[in-house]
């Protein structure tokens, strides 16, 4: 009788409280204008240094320039866009696209493994780890770039170990696309660790346990736990390295020995060689639009990916 | 800077490094510069103009490519006139002839393409050179391709090599170079500039490093893109750094360049190939717009005496074009044959001129094939 007075008391007292409206906190009335003002720096900000420069890029890609004195005319042509459709053009875009990708991937998969190693480890060991994967960005890009020609080349401390193992003949891989390679995953690789490690640091260590109680393997548990909870790490950190790999044009130039032509080095060309500023707005835009379809396509993905 | 930084300083542009390589003699020679003689048989410097010299021009240059004393003196000589130089390097055409256009600058140092262009564009002032009777004294060859301003620095493209990491081999044209490569192929270095590297070619393949056929251009294509599996890279810096540790045995490279190597290591040699060299040739020009043409045209005058040609030239470590500054020229200059080659070699030497706005892009349109190929 008294449990049963007890539990009526409660359930009024539960009852009366949901009866109140809630409390919520109400923000200060802000009239159109007031908040037109307030919105005004986000707006001139954003128009001034990405709408504005954006939309110059796309009416210069329809201009044309005179090869003397290197006037621009606005004539509206697409020939840029039709110049671009030559075989020479395209392949370099689709040799920027397949290395962007691959690069990314390798990224991705070797971000992965080091992202969970550091989530895994003590709190300490995890400040300790992430302050050496963010060291490299202490030295310049350049440098850190050039590093590897030195570390590469015939005859440099990689070709020397190797011949040190036994293997014979040289290991040259410096001046070739695989070159690129390394570069580009090297100085995207902390790009990746970091949005990676933040999802993985964010699961909760009981689900593991619960995991384990209702005795998934080790592999279940990293498939049903880990995997989807890094997703939303995994997509950002591809998009932060996908992006400026495609375009990447110092990496290339440094350790690609010019031998390789690449989308950010013909972009390049045109602005700070040719003067071609209309065909090099062209590429620009074209670029862009091949980026904006990938992550497209990559966004299409993720919600499928997170409900699963 | 060193010799040592120079031929690791990875951030300074193609055009700069060749002439800041050229640049690390000019500091071996600076002690020497206080021996130069103070007299000047050949120059015309004072006079009456100093009364109207007046102003300040402002000079568009590459880091340190001046002389040392060159600036200072040419302020005591004209107190109410000065050089103002503003280090602005790029080995861009475009860039060039933009700054022709954007009256920042009074004049610039300019190569022969670059002045070819901006006189086609209208962007230049003629000198009056009865106001630099000092031209005299520049190579009549240099004088006639540079007819801008005033010539001040050439470069010869040629091939350095190891003979002891290629059999022993002895190279003496571009015929052997291209015979060379596919042997000893990933051993080989080509320059990373278009005029310089598809020039060099044209030497190779018997045309003129000016050309401007179609033909001609499908047939320099054709040759890189045959021997570009067997090359280790396309460079525009160190470009033969590779031949003092033996990770290059071939390189296509400037002539400053290999003097600068051969102080690293003497197996090193160098090659004026017998088909003929492509070669840039530099000066000062004035700008268009200038207001200040006075004060260049003394400025220029100036500059020619042999006593402060030879300022220049020990700084720099260039080339030079001027005879009568030999005895004020460091003999590590001008003993040096690489440096100073003689009046037959200058005659199977073809500068870099302006192609034109068709020939420049079908010259762009070749390289970028090359370099997709």
């Amino acid at each position: 009788m008294e449990r049963d007075q007890g539990g009526v008391a409660v359930q009024q007292a539960v009852t009366s409280e949901s009866a109140q409206p809630p409390r919520r906190w109400r923000r200060p009335a802000v009239g159109g204008l007031s908040r037109l003002a307030l919105l005004l720096p986000t707006l001139v900000i954003t128009a001034l240094f990405f709408v504005i420069p954006l939309v110059l890029i796309a009416v210069y890609s329809f201009g044309t320039v005179n090869q003397v004195n290197f006037d621009v005319y606005f004539g509206w042509t697409t020939q840029n866009y039709r110049d671009f459709t030559s075989a020479l053009y395209v392949h370099t875009l689709a040799r920027s696209v397949v290395l962007s990708l691959s690069t990314t991937l390798s990224c991705a998969v070797l971000g992965f493994i080091f992202a969970y190693f550091i989530s895994r480890q003590p709190p300490r060991a995890q400040q300790l780890l992430l302050v050496a994967v963010i060291i490299p960005f202490w030295t310049s890009f350049i440098v850190r770039t050039y590093a590897w020609v030195d570390l590469l080349q015939n005859l440099g401390p990689v070709d020397r170990f190797a011949r040190a193992l036994g293997l014979h003949g040289h290991i040259d891989i410096l001046y070739t696309p695989y070159s690129i390679g390394i570069g580009i995953l090297y100085s995207y690789l902390p790009l990746m660790i970091l949005p990676i490690y933040v999802s993985l640091e964010r699961i909760d260590p009981a689900l593991y346990d619960a995991a384990a109680d209702l005795g998934a393997t080790p592999f279940r548990q990293f498939r049903r736990v880990v995997l989807p909870h890094a997703v939303p790490g995994l997509i950002a950190g591809i998009i932060i390295v996908g992006v400026p790999a495609l375009g990447e044009y110092v990496i290339p130039e440094i350790l690609g020995g010019g031998k390789t032509l690449m989308a950010g080095n013909l972009l390049a060309n045109q602005f700070l060689e040719t003067g071609n500023y209309p065909f090099g707005s062209a590429l620009a835009v074209t670029v862009m639009v091949v980026l904006m379809a990938l992550l497209f396509l990559l966004r299409k993905a993720q919600p499928a990916a997170e409900v699963q | 800077m060193t010799d040592s930084t120079l031929l690791n300083d990875p951030l300074t542009r193609g055009a700069l490094l060749r002439r800041a390589g050229a640049g690390a003699f000019g500091l071996s020679a600076a002690s020497l510069l206080a021996a130069c003689g103070s007299s000047s048989s050949s120059g015309s410097t004072g006079g009456s103009a100093s009364d109207v010299v007046a102003g300040q021009a402002i000079l568009s240059n590459y880091p340190g490519w001046m002389g040392k004393d060159n600036l200072a003196a040419f302020h005591a000589q004209y107190p109410q006139a000065s050089i103002k130089m503003i280090s602005n390097a790029t080995s861009s055409t475009a860039e060039v002839v933009l700054q022709f256009k954007s009256k920042q600058y009074d004049f610039l140092l300019a190569d022969t393409s670059d002045a070819g262009q901006a006189a086609d564009a209208d962007l230049i002032t003629q000198i009056d050179w009865s106001k630099v009777p000092n031209i005299a004294n520049i190579s009549d060859k240099f004088r006639k391709a540079y007819p801008w301003g005033l010539p001040t620095d050439y470069g010869k493209v040629g091939i350095a090599y190891r003979p002891d990491l290629i059999g022993n081999a002895t190279i003496t044209s571009w015929h052997d170079l291209w015979e060379l490569i596919p042997r000893y192929s990933g051993q080989t270095v080509f320059i990373d500039l278009e005029r310089d590297c598809m020039g060099s070619t044209c030497k190779y393949l018997g045309f003129s490093s000016n050309t401007t056929s179609a033909d001609d251009m499908q047939k320099v294509q054709d040759a890189i893109t045959s021997v570009k599996p067997h090359l280790k890279a396309f460079l525009n810096t160190n470009i033969g750094a590779g031949l003092i540790n033996g990770s290059t045995a071939m390189a296509m490279d400037w002539d400053y360049d290999v003097a600068l190597l051969q102080q690293k290591n003497d197996k090193i040699k160098w090659v004026l190939p017998e088909e003929g060299v492509h070669a840039y040739l530099e000066g000062f020009t004035a700008v268009q717009s200038t207001s200040k043409i006075a004060v260049i045209e003394a400025f220029l005058n100036f500059l020619a005496t042999p006593k402060q040609y030879a300022d220049f030239v020990n700084t720099t470590g260039t080339a030079y074009m001027m005879p009568k500054a030999t005895p004020l020229v460091e003999k590590s200059i001008s003993q040096n044959p690489i440096l100073v080659p003689t009046d037959e070699v200058l005659a199977k030497t073809e500068f870099d001129k302006y192609l034109g706005a068709d020939g420049a892009t079908l010259w762009s349109n070749t390289w970028n094939a090359i370099k997709a190929a």
